[in-house]
């Protein structure tokens, strides 16, 4: 299983990779939107997981969802949004523009881990 | 003030998450409420609001309280915390607790990216404290402090 980390803030993609690398995650991890974009197109297998925050320079979150979206190759790519967003408003923009579930923050591993359990992304017999 | 202005009950709850999520996931670290201190040395962080609601967010702390967070909020040693953590981490809890204010506020009131200064950064001019959530954690000087805009306050969305 692999996931990558999108959010321009170093401390919540050092919280998200542990989180995830326990899991047992492989874990990449990029600053923004494009970045990720970026770094996706060069991988040569897509990641079962995205987490991504919504307010970032460059292409923000929302943008990323929609444009992984729109791309085939990331299609099977589930998208968790992970944001302070927490206004009905931007759930629904963000779920309609294609993200598969919505984590506001602050959360605890427990939330974070509860909700990837329901997308069928905790392996069996993970540290949780 | 306006009624949608969010109360010191609201940063209240605000921290207990925060604390909950990153802070003091063990609960046996609480922010304690207490009277507003001036740290010998501080760190503060603050997002600005704009939009249709005018102000700060300000987490302001000792650099000793700072370097504890950053080491909770990294899993990591005090002794292994470095400058850019302390910016890091400082500047994550001031996205998440204006974020989380945001919400509170009218409609199209946006959240600037963090700012994180050497020194308790409480001189926003042309701004008045609204409400402020002092207090000590691991018995250093803590606070949560928002600002008003003296003029724009809440303006039509």
């Amino acid at each position: 299983m692999h996931a990558i980390v999108i959010d321009d803030s170093r401390a919540m993609r050092l919280i998200l990779r542990r989180i995830v690398g326990q899991l047992g995650f492989e874990v990449s991890d990029a600053e923004d939107g494009r970045a990720a974009l970026d770094l996706l197109a060069g991988m040569e297998t897509v990641p079962n997981l995205a987490l991504v925050d919504w307010n970032m320079p460059n292409m923000n979150g929302l943008e990323f969802v929609t444009a992984a979206r729109e791309d085939e190759r990331l299609r099977d790519m589930t998208l968790v949004m992970v944001t302070t967003e927490s206004e009905q408003s931007h759930i629904v923009r963000a779920l309609a523009a294609g993200a598969h579930e919505y984590v506001i923050k602050p959360f605890t591993s427990e939330a974070m881990i509860e909700k990837l359990a329901l997308l069928g992304l905790v392996p069996t017999g993970a540290n949780s | 003030m306006s009624e949608n202005t969010p109360t010191i009950d609201d940063l209240r709850e605000i921290a207990d998450q925060v604390w909950s999520a990153y802070l003091d996931p063990e609960g046996v670290r609480p922010f304690e409420l207490g009277e507003p201190k001036q740290p010998a040395t501080a760190v503060s962080a603050s997002v600005s609001l704009t939009g249709a609601w005018h102000g700060h967010v300000v987490v302001t702390c000792s650099s000793e309280a700072a370097r504890h967070a950053a080491a909770a909020f990294l899993a990591m040693g005090t002794e292994e915390v470095g400058d850019e953590d302390i910016t890091d981490v400082m500047g994550e809890l001031a996205n998440i607790v204006g974020g989380n204010v945001k919400s509170m506020l009218p409609p199209a009131t946006l959240v600037s990216l963090p700012h994180v200064v050497n020194g308790a950064s409480n001189r926003f001019p042309t701004t008045r404290q609204i409400c402020e959530l002092a207090g000590t954690w691991l018995d250093e000087p803590f606070s949560i402090s928002m600002w008003q805009g003296r003029d724009a306050g809440v303006v039509a969305a």
